[in-house]
C-alpha cells in the first residue's frame, strides 16, 4: 500500500526529525530546511504530497513565503498546510489563517496531538475532495442531459426533413473542429473553450425553423419553383423568432448563440445571403462556420436529388464558390485539414459518441486544452483521494457505519465489524441476529427512534448507548448523520456514523462524582458533603437518637513543622483510618478542614461509652508519634435538631475540652452557651505563631 | 545520572516531555541529538559579528528546541533573548546572551556526563577519552 507523503518544513534538523518520528510510522516523510527548499519540493511533487507542516520563521524563505508561493501556484487549493509555531501572536495567527492555512500546531510538540490533527486534517480534505468529485459529477450529468434534450430536438427536425439521422451530428462536429481550428489559427473572435461548445451543441438547432415549412415544400423531390424556394427561406427566421420567443430563457448565451445561427446560416460572405443580407464578418462567426459546416455535410452525404460527392470534391466546389461565397479564414481551416476531417466524420458514423471525436481533434489541432488537463488531473486526484480515504478508514480503529433505507442495510468499516463480530454489510439490521446481541433487545429500537429525531435541516444526533462485544458491555456514544434526498418534501435515506468507546469516561466521571464529595487526602467526605447527609438523616428519621462530634489533634501544628507536612499528612490518613474503623458504615464521617474531623451517629443506648470507645481507639501511637485528639460531643436535646444547631455546639464543647487541658472530650449543656468558638480559638494561635 | 537525573540537573522538566514524546527512547535519541544542533553556536557568532537577523533567527530556532524537549531553564533564557532580538533591543540582548551560554553549557554538562555511555561515543567519536590500557 502507499504511504501518503507528508512535508516537514523547519529549519531546525532536530525538530524536523521530533516529527518525523511522530509520523514516519504511517507516513512517508519529506523534508525541507527552508523556504526555498519547501517550494522546490512542491514543484516537483505537490501532487503527491498530501500534507505540508510548515514552520514559520526560517532563513531565506520563510512559512508567509511558502504560502505565498503556494497559493500564486494555487497548490494552497487542495494541498492542507499546518502551521507549526511557538509564535501564537493572534495577528500571526490570523495572517496564516487568511492566507489558507488549515490548522496550527504549537511548540512544545505533543505527539498524539500531532499525529491526531495530521489525521484530522487529511480526513478533511478527503471528505472535500469527495464533495467537489460529486458536485462536478453532477454537472457533468446535467450537461449531458441538455446536450441530450438538444439533440432529440433536432432530431425532430431532421425526422420530418426525412434527412439522415447523421447530419447533425456531422454539422456539430465539424462546427467543433472548425472553431478550433480557427482558434488556433487567430485570436481575432476571441473564442474560448466556453464559446466553442455553445456554439457546437447550438448548431443542432440550425434548422428547428424547418419545422413550420410545409411537408409538401420540404420533401419535394424536384427543384423547386420561385415561390416555393421564397416560402423555404423563411426557415432561418422562424427558427431565430421561435427562439426569441422564448420569454425566460432568451438572453441565455447558449439561446443567443443559436438564434445567430439559426438567423444567419444562410448568410454569405459577399453579402448575397438571406434572410438579411450581412456581409464579411457582419455575419457572426458562429453563424459562418455552421453555414459551411452545413454546406459540406451536404455536399458529402447522399440526397434524393443527388448522390455523395468525395471530400476532395466537396472541398473543390465550396473553394470554387459554387456553393456560397466564405470566410477565406474558414476555407483555410476547411483545406489545411481535410484529413482530420475525414477521420472525424467517419469516427461519427461508427456511432462514435461526439466527446471521443472531439478530443481527437484536439490532440491532433492543438495543444492540450486547458479545461481537460484540469478536469483530468481533478479526476485523478479524486481517485487518490478515495483510495486515500479507504486507506485511512480501514487503518482508523474506530466504528464507523453507514445506514440505507432502501434497500434497509447497515454496512460497518471492516475494523468495526470486526471488532463487533458482525459482518461488514448487514441486510435488514432491524431483524440480524447477531447485531441483536451487540445493541440488546431495544438496541436498534432506540437507534431508528434517533435517527428519525433528526431532520434535513438538522441532521446530526448524538447518543449514548451500551453495546456487547469480547464478552463485555460497554458505553458507547454514537454520533450519525441523516442523509436526505432533495425531493420536495425531502425522504430520509440513511445515516453516516460513528460510535466511541466512552465507558472509561463515564466510569471516571461517577468516580469524579463520588470524589468532589470527598476529602482527596483521607477519603472521608467533606463538610459540605456531610452537612447535606447530616441533614436529610435527621429529616428521613428525627425520631431517633443522634450525636455529633468535633475533634482536632493535640499538637498537630508543632508536628507539621517539626516532622514536615508529608508526615502531617500520614498522620490526618491514620487518623481517618482509626475513625472508620472505630464506627459503623451507617455513621457519617467527616474531615471538616485541617486537622480537624467531624463525627454523626445514631445511637441507642449509653452514647458516652460509645465515645469513650471511639475517643480511645483515635488516641495511641502512631510509630514513634504520639496521636492525641481533642474532642466535644453534643446531642439534639441539649444543642437542637439541626446540623448548624449542633456544630456550634459540639464546637464550643470541644473549646471547653481544650481550656481543661487537650486530650479529653466534653459533651455540651447550655451553660457554655456563651463561650467562644474553639476555631476562632485555633484561627488566632495560627495568626499569632 | 539517569535521563530524569539529567534533566533535573539542566533544570528541565523530564514529565512534561515524557508526556509529549510518550517514550524514553526517543527522548533520549533527541537529547543526544542536541549536542548536534548548531543553532547555539550560530546564535553566539551572528551575535559576535552584529548580524541581528540570523541571531534573531538562531534563538527562536534553539527555543523552539528547548521546548520540544522540555529543556525549561535553557527555553526560558533564549525566549526571553529571542523575544529581545525580535524588538531590535540589541543591548539588552548582549547581556541575555550571556544567560543563554551559562544555560546552554550546564544543559551540555548535564548530558555529556549523564550519557558517556556507548551512545554518546557513537556519535561523537572525537570526545571520547584514551583509555589507560
Amino acid at each position: 500500500m502507499i504511504k501518503g507523503k507528508i512535508l516537514i518544513v523547519d529549519d531546525s534538523e532536530m525538530n524536523r526529525s521530533i516529527l518525523a518520528d511522530m509520523l514516519e510510522d504511517e507516513y512517508e516523510i519529506l523534508e525541507a530546511e527552508d523556504g526555498e527548499q519547501a517550494v522546490a519540493v512542491l514543484e516537483q511533487h505537490h501532487t503527491d504530497v498530501a500534507l505540508v507542516l510548515l514552520d514559520i520563521v526560517m532563513p531565506r524563505l520563510d512559512g508567509f513565503g511558502v504560502l505565498t508561493a503556494m497559493e500564486r501556484s494555487g497548490w494552497i487549493e487542495d494541498l492542507p498546510v499546518i502551521m507549526i509555531s511557538s509564535e501564537s501572536g493572534s495577528a500571526q495567527v490570523a495572517r496564516a489563517y487568511d492566507m489558507g492555512v488549515t490548522d496550527f500546531i504549537g511548540r512544545p510538540f505533543d505527539a498524539l496531538v500531532v499525529r491526531r490533527r495530521v489525521v484530522n486534517t487529511l480526513l478533511l480534505y478527503a471528505k472535500q475532495k469527495r464533495l467537489m468529485g460529486m458536485v462536478e459529477e453532477q454537472i457533468r450529468e446535467t450537461e449531458r442531459q441538455s446536450s441530450l434534450m438538444v439533440e432529440i430536438l433536432s432530431h425532430i427536425v431532421e425526422f420530418r426533413n426525412g434527412e439522415s439521422g447523421q447530419h447533425i451530428l456531422h454539422v456539430r462536429t465539424l462546427t467543433d473542429f472548425l472553431l478550433r481550428a480557427l482558434m488556433h489559427k487567430t485570436d481575432r473572435y476571441g473564442l474560448t473553450g466556453d464559446d466553442i461548445n455553445r456554439i457546437s451543441v447550438g448548431s443542432a438547432l440550425h434548422d428547428i425553423g424547418k419545422i413550420v415549412i410545409d411537408e409538401h415544400i420540404l420533401n419535394k423531390p424536384g427543384k423547386l419553383t420561385a415561390e416555393e424556394f421564397a416560402v423555404m427561406k423563411t426557415h432561418a427566421m422562424k427558427g431565430a423568432e421561435m427562439l426569441d420567443a422564448l420569454e425566460v430563457h432568451r438572453d441565455d448565451p447558449m439561446v443567443r448563440s443559436a438564434y445567430e445561427i439559426c438567423r444567419w446560416h444562410h448568410e454569405r460572405w459577399d453579402g448575397r445571403g438571406y434572410p438579411d443580407g450581412l456581409a464579411g464578418d457582419d455575419i457572426p462567426i458562429s453563424a459562418q462556420v455552421v453555414a459551411l459546416a452545413d454546406v459540406y455535410d451536404a455536399l458529402t452525404s447522399p440526397r434524393v436529388y443527388k448522390p455523395p460527392f468525395s471530400h476532395e470534391k466537396a472541398v473543390e466546389m465550396i473553394v470554387d464558390g459554387q456553393c456560397g461565397v466564405f470566410n477565406p479564414l474558414l476555407l483555410e481551416c476547411l483545406t489545411e485539414n481535410a484529413e482530420s476531417i475525414r477521420r472525424d466524420l467517419d469516427a461519427d458514423s461508427d456511432q462514435t459518441v461526439i466527446r471521443e471525436s472531439q478530443n481527437i481533434v484536439k490532440d491532433s489541432v492543438r495543444p492540450a486544452n486547458n479545461d481537460a488537463t484540469a478536469s483530468e488531473r481533478t479526476l485523478r486526484l479524486l481517485d487518490y483521494e478515495r483510495m486515500k480515504h479507504s486507506f485511512f478508514s480501514a487503518m482508523t480503529k474506530e466504528l464507523q457505519f453507514e445506514y440505507t433505507v432502501s434497500p434497509p442495510s447497515l454496512t460497518m468499516s471492516s475494523w468495526g465489524a470486526q471488532a463487533l463480530g458482525v459482518e461488514e454489510i448487514i441486510p435488514e439490521p432491524a431483524k440480524n441476529e447477531k447485531l441483536r446481541t451487540v445493541m440488546g433487545d431495544d438496541g436498534w429500537g432506540q437507534f431508528s427512534w434517533e435517527m428519525r429525531q433528526t431532520t434535513p435541516d438538522s441532521p446530526t444526533v448524538s447518543f449514548e448507548c451500551p453495546l456487547t462485544y469480547n464478552g463485555q458491555t460497554r458505553w458507547h456514544r454514537i454520533v450519525l448523520q441523516t442523509r436526505w434526498t432533495s425531493d420536495t418534501p425531502p425522504k430520509f435515506e440513511g445515516a453516516l456514523g460513528k460510535a466511541f468507546d466512552i465507558h472509561d469516561t463515564r466510569e471516571k466521571m461517577s468516580a469524579l462524582e463520588k470524589k468532589a464529595a470527598r476529602d482527596s487526602m483521607t477519603g472521608l467526605l467533606n463538610r459540605a458533603a456531610a452537612m447535606e447527609r447530616i441533614n436529610s438523616r435527621i429529616q428521613d428519621r428525627p425520631e431517633s437518637n443522634y450525636a455529633l462530634a468535633i475533634f482536632d489533634l493535640d499538637f498537630f501544628k508543632s508536628a507539621n513543622d517539626s516532622r514536615g507536612h508529608q508526615f502531617g499528612d500520614q498522620v490526618l490518613k491514620e487518623v481517618a483510618k482509626r475513625l472508620t474503623h472505630s464506627v459503623r458504615s451507617s455513621d457519617i464521617t467527616c474531615r471538616a478542614g485541617g486537622d480537624e474531623f467531624l463525627l454523626f451517629l445514631e445511637y441507642n443506648t449509653d452514647l458516652e461509652r460509645t465515645i469513650d470507645r471511639i475517643f480511645h481507639d483515635l488516641c495511641g501511637p502512631y510509630g514513634d508519634y504520639d496521636i492525641s485528639v481533642t474532642m466535644g460531643v453534643a446531642l439534639p436535646k441539649a444543642a437542637g435538631l439541626g446540623y448548624e444547631q449542633l456544630f456550634r455546639a459540639a464546637d464550643t464543647a470541644l473549646y471547653a475540652a481544650k481550656r481543661a487541658g487537650r486530650g479529653q472530650y466534653c459533651f455540651y449543656d447550655s451553660s457554655m452557651r456563651d463561650v467562644l468558638s474553639a476555631i476562632s480559638d485555633i484561627d488566632e494561635q495560627k495568626g499569632g505563631s | 545520572m539517569t535521563l530524569q537525573e539529567c534533566y533535573k540537573a539542566m533544570g528541565a522538566d523530564y514529565d512534561d516531555v515524557l508526556g509529549r514524546l510518550r517514550s524514553e527512547r526517543l527522548i533520549q535519541k533527541f537529547v543526544l541529538k542536541f549536542l548536534d544542533d548548531h543553532s547555539f553556536e550560530l546564535l553566539c557568532s551572528s551575535m559576535e559579528s552584529g548580524q541581528w537577523d540570523e541571531a534573531f533567527r538562531a534563538s527562536h530556532t534553539l527555543k523552539g528546541v528547548c521546548q520540544n524537549l522540555g529543556f525549561t531553564r535553557l527555553g526560558r533564557s533564549s525566549s526571553e533573548l529571542t523575544e529581545a532580538l525580535r524588538a531590535g533591543n540589541t543591548d539588552a540582548a548582549a547581556g541575555l546572551l550571556e544567560q543563554v551560554k551559562t544555560d546552554h553549557a550546564e544543559t551540555v554538562a548535564a548530558i555529556r556526563t549523564t550519557l558517556a555511555g556507548t551512545e554518546t561515543r557513537e556519535h561523537h567519536p572525537i570526545i571520547r577519552t584514551p583509555s589507560g590500557k
